[in-house]
């Protein structure tokens, strides 16, 4: 008989916002923050419900929405709740927006266990926050940062956009700058994707020119690495050891369990996406059943598809004994001599070179079939 | 049953420039005789394709029979032979004039006289058909029926006050135009006593019926039942079926001398019963066949692909369909190093082209790649052989042709006097020969003999666009005639395209390879790599773009809830992807082969 270590990462979506932002299409629910406290405990009957498929949690992560409107008494206890099940030097991220924490909610989070604080900076230019319906200005953002390090956050991650429109390019250097000047552990920096269901997708705004976007996003990366970053995935940096752990498991294609409104889950080859209404989930986890879900089974061609789809996001050879080989391998030649990957699938492994992490998806597409 | 008598007959047509109101007035001709009842009327009875209705115009010729009580009181058998309005189609006209005695000549009363106006009037006219002028639209608010009625007497002969001045759309004067058919067009003089000769002038294939021939009888008669004989054919058939279009099909017993009508041969190939061919009857043939037509000649071709190779079969067979009803459309087999298997079309003109590639990708669901139209030289090589070449492909190297020559046309087109110049500008740029100039009405006519190479790239919509739509257009087609031409090739990534391949003028090649690597750069994507795009004359390079190469292509974030998202999303791209050509290492989209068409101000 095998045992499954069960599931490592837990993935909590806390889901109330203030307003929606303009390039945001997650699940959120604006205005409804009465219900907050009984969304909880909804969420730790959910946990419940699922709890024989937990293993030793390394890693846990608390995502929305905005998770620092949910009160620090209540993120405690849920924490306190999962106690038993965290594994000793576990991770526990929070995300926070910088205008909904204070000096006293943050020092309870730190104190209720969190180890990791991932800040929602978007950026540091007034104007471009305003395009993206960002309510912080950068003061905040700045105050926010420096106060999470006085109570003691050790692992203080920025998140960033890169290819905002109106964005130019001495924008995307004061905010490099900026960020650096907070000597932050961890920047994820992502290009903005404008997605169905947005405020600015339905706006039909104009994005950069191409080109332009290319050298923002390569002199971001550039700078990083100068300052002792490593650009250890296609839009995460992090200094040693500060690696999110959390997102890694994604990336190496590890189960995953998540709960809340929205929530993905994929556990022993089955994905599922609990559904979004806040209503139904309520009503569901009141009678101690699962939420509606959706599922799909992976296959071993998927799962292969997805491996390489996800391993070739970090800088790490890939390891093609775990990932399955190619649909294309008389590609990788060609790729070569373009420079655009290196090694052989032996001891190296195979992995992109600088240039082809610039170009993964084209890469990606020459190497598998993804039908 | 004797047969009708031919004085009661009457055989006629209506021919008329595009837009100037041929379909409505047929319809108010069916309408007004009680061929067809008033609320089974849809508008433009007569053109039955979709893609007629679509586009204004009339593709195929058909015969429909309207009785009608004169004022004499006699009841009178009307045949309206239908004829299409476009430029392309001037084959067919041909063929329907030939059917009749007489002709409604439509001029619409605010545009007067068109291109097609002249060129059909002077083929009514070579064909001895008596001509009845009618200014048209006369309820338009900008209509000037006293100008456009003094033309046209002019044009055909005859006194202003004798033009008829009607609105098909109202319904006014249409009784006047009936009794002028009746009074003006003569009836058939053949002889009903002598052996059968009848003129197929139009046949359809019926999925159900097989091989239906439409015919003009000139002698004697054909009967239900009788064995007929194609003349020029020698095939013989029973005839299953014998009757008239009202506009449904009608059967009777027999078609007499004069009569128009369909006969059902029950024979499965079209080129048994060819258009032009003479029907008699097996048993007592007829001496000589009538005088026919000449072939359908194709003049533009151009090479269809399947985008997606799989489909290769299905497109053997659409077009084997589409070639039952359509002799004009000829095709071959062609293998094309960069979009593979697929076939040569050759096409009576560029509408003729567009047609059938709408057909095939609307009603049998293909999507295809069409490459540059081009005409068929003829090639006398350095060994004194003859070759006819439809395809820049089979064009020999450089150091063996002794000449090319190419097809022109005589293009005759009507222009208010001041954009003359802009018309003359236009046949300069297209290598165009001048021939002569006249005014008619308060317009000139321009003659001018151009390369029909220079007429299948845009040459209409050119026209139109640079005289504001006041130029109309015509051409016959005048022979071939030597130039110095050279084969100009697109090289993407060093490697020449031969689907993009081009045969031009010396003179004009360096401008096109130039237009062309610009337009190309322009719809090629980025690659991983940089695409050097080429253009080169008999290998040397004239004009070199460059497609830059990506350098930036990434999935921005992607975490758990997104993985499925990601992947999905990159498959929708690959889906993407197969709609585009693999040449090579380059993904060609479709636009890239369509833009090398596109010879706009900038050409």
């Amino acid at each position: 008989m095998t045992v499954s270590r069960g599931v490592r990462h837990l993935y909590v979506h806390l889901p109330f916002c203030a307003a929606r932002c303009g390039y945001c299409a997650f699940v959120v629910e604006v205005g409804r923050l009465a219900r907050r406290d009984a969304y909880l405990d909804a969420l730790v009957v959910e946990i419940e419900l699922e709890r024989s498929r937990l293993g030793s949690l390394d890693t846990l992560y608390l995502g929305g929405g905005t998770p620092t409107l949910m009160r620090p008494r209540r993120i405690a206890r849920l924490l306190a709740h999962l106690r038993t099940t965290l594994a000793p030097g576990a991770e526990i991220t929070i995300e926070a927006n910088p205008e909904t924490v204070d000096r006293r909610q943050l020092e309870a989070l730190c104190g209720a266990g969190v180890t990791r604080l991932s800040l929602g900076v978007q950026s540091f230019q007034e104007h471009l926050l305003g395009r993206l319906d960002r309510a912080a200005t950068p003061e905040m953002a700045r105050a926010a940062f420096r106060c999470a390090r006085a109570v003691g956050f050790r692992s203080i991650s920025i998140d960033l956009l890169f290819g905002v429109p109106g964005q130019s390019p001495g924008d995307v250097e004061r905010d490099v700058e900026a960020a650096l000047d907070l000597g932050p552990d961890h920047l994820s920096w992502y290009e903005l994707e404008l997605k169905p269901g947005s405020a600015l997708q339905r706006a039909a705004v104009t994005l950069p020119d191409e080109d332009e976007v290319a050298d923002a996003y390569r002199g971001i990366v550039g700078r990083l690495e100068r300052e002792g970053y490593r650009w250890y995935e296609t839009a995460n940096f992090a200094r040693d050891g500060h690696e999110c752990r959390h997102s890694l498991a994604y990336w190496r294609a590890a189960d995953y369990l998540g709960v809340g409104v929205g929530a993905v889950s994929t556990v022993d080859g089955i994905r599922w996406r609990n559904a979004s209404g806040l209503d139904a989930y309520f009503s569901a986890l009141a009678s101690a059943r699962p939420p509606r879900r959706s599922a799909e089974s992976l296959d071993a061609d998927v799962r292969r598809r997805e491996r390489w789809m996800l391993g070739l996001r970090l800088d790490r050879p890939l390891d093609l004994a775990w990932a399955g080989p190619p649909d294309h391998p008389e590609a990788i030649d060609e790729l070569r001599d373009r420079g655009l990957v290196a090694g052989d699938g032996e001891g190296d492994g195979f992995r992109l070179t600088r240039e082809g992490r610039f170009v993964q998806n084209a890469v990606l597409g020459r190497l598998m079939e993804f039908v | 049953m004797i047969a009708v008598d031919q004085s009661l007959i009457r055989n006629f047509c209506i021919i008329a420039h595009i837009d100037h109101g041929k379909s409505t007035l047929a319809d108010r001709i069916l309408q007004a005789t009680g061929a067809i009842e008033e609320r089974a009327m849809r508008d433009q009875v007569l053109d039955s394709m979709d893609l007629e209705r679509e586009r204004g115009i009339t593709i195929k010729a058909q015969a429909v029979r309207v009785p009608y009580r004169a004022a004499d009181g006699l009841l009178y058998q009307l045949n309206l032979i239908d004829t299409p309005g476009h430029v392309d189609f001037s084959y067919e006209v041909s063929r329907s004039l030939a059917a009749c005695e007489g002709a409604l000549l439509v001029v619409d009363a605010a545009q007067g006289i068109e291109a097609q106006t002249l060129a059909n009037a002077y083929l009514a006219i070579e064909g001895d058909l008596e001509l009845v002028p009618v200014v048209n639209k006369i309820d338009l608010p900008a209509a000037d029926p006293d100008t456009h009625a003094r033309a046209v007497s002019e044009l055909v002969g005859g006194r202003p006050e004798d033009v008829l001045r009607i609105s098909a759309k109202t319904g006014e004067g249409i009784d006047a135009v009936l009794e002028a058919i009746v009074e003006h067009v003569p009836p058939p003089r053949g002889r009903p006593d002598a052996p059968a000769r009848a003129l197929i002038f139009d046949s359809v294939y019926d999925q159900y019926r097989g091989v239906v021939a439409f015919a003009r009888v000139v002698d004697g008669v054909l009967a239900r039942g009788a064995r007929l004989r194609a003349m020029r054919t020698g095939v013989t058939f029973l005839c299953e079926e014998v009757g008239y279009l009202a506009p449904e099909m009608t059967p009777i017993e027999r078609l007499g001398a004069g009569e128009t009508g369909y006969l059902i041969t029950g024979l499965k190939d079209l080129g048994d019963v060819r258009v032009g061919d003479t029907l008699t009857v097996d048993a007592e043939p007829g001496k000589e066949p009538l005088a026919g037509y000449h072939e359908p000649k194709p003049m533009v071709f151009c090479g269809l692909f399947p985008v997606d190779a799989d489909e290769y079969p299905s497109l053997r067979e659409a077009l084997e369909r589409l070639s039952l009803n359509d002799a004009s459309l000829v095709w071959e087999p062609e293998t094309s190093h960069a979009l593979g298997f697929g076939f040569r079309c050759g096409f009576l003109g560029l509408l003729h082209m567009e047609i059938l590639r709408e057909r095939l990708e609307r009603e049998y669901d293909l999507d295809l790649l069409a490459t540059t139209p081009n005409v068929e030289y003829a090639v006398r090589d350095t060994a004194g052989r003859r070759l006819s070449v439809r395809s820049p492909v089979d064009l020999p190297p450089p150091n063996q042709i002794e000449s090319i020559a190419e097809p022109y046309i005589r293009a005759t087109i009507l222009v208010p006097h001041d954009l003359v110049g802009a018309v003359m500008g236009l046949c300069q740029e297209r290598r165009g020969r001048f021939v002569t100039m006249e005014a008619i009405e308060q317009r000139q006519q321009v003659v001018y003999d151009v390369p029909l190479a220079e007429v299948v790239l845009h040459f209409y919509d050119q026209l139109k666009s640079r005289t504001s739509g006041y130029a109309s257009l015509d051409y016959e087609p005048v022979g071939d005639r030597e130039s110095p031409l050279v084969k100009l090739d697109i090289l993407l990534a060093g490697d020449p395209v031969d689907a993009l391949s081009q045969i031009v003028h010396r003179d004009l090649a360096y401008g096109r390879g130039k237009m062309l690597v610009e337009r190309l750069r322009k719809t090629i994507p980025r690659h991983m790599f940089e695409v050097p795009i080429q253009a080169a004359i008999g290998g040397r390079i004239v004009a070199r773009e460059t497609v830059k190469a990506k350098r930036k292509d990434v999935l921005a974030k992607c975490y758990g809830g997104d993985i499925s998202r990601k992947r999905k999303l990159l498959e929708r791209q690959k889906k993407g992807k197969r709609r585009m050509k693999q040449v090579g290492a380059v993904e060609v989209p479709q636009e890239a082969f369509l833009s090398v068409l596109e010879i706009g101000d900038d050409g």
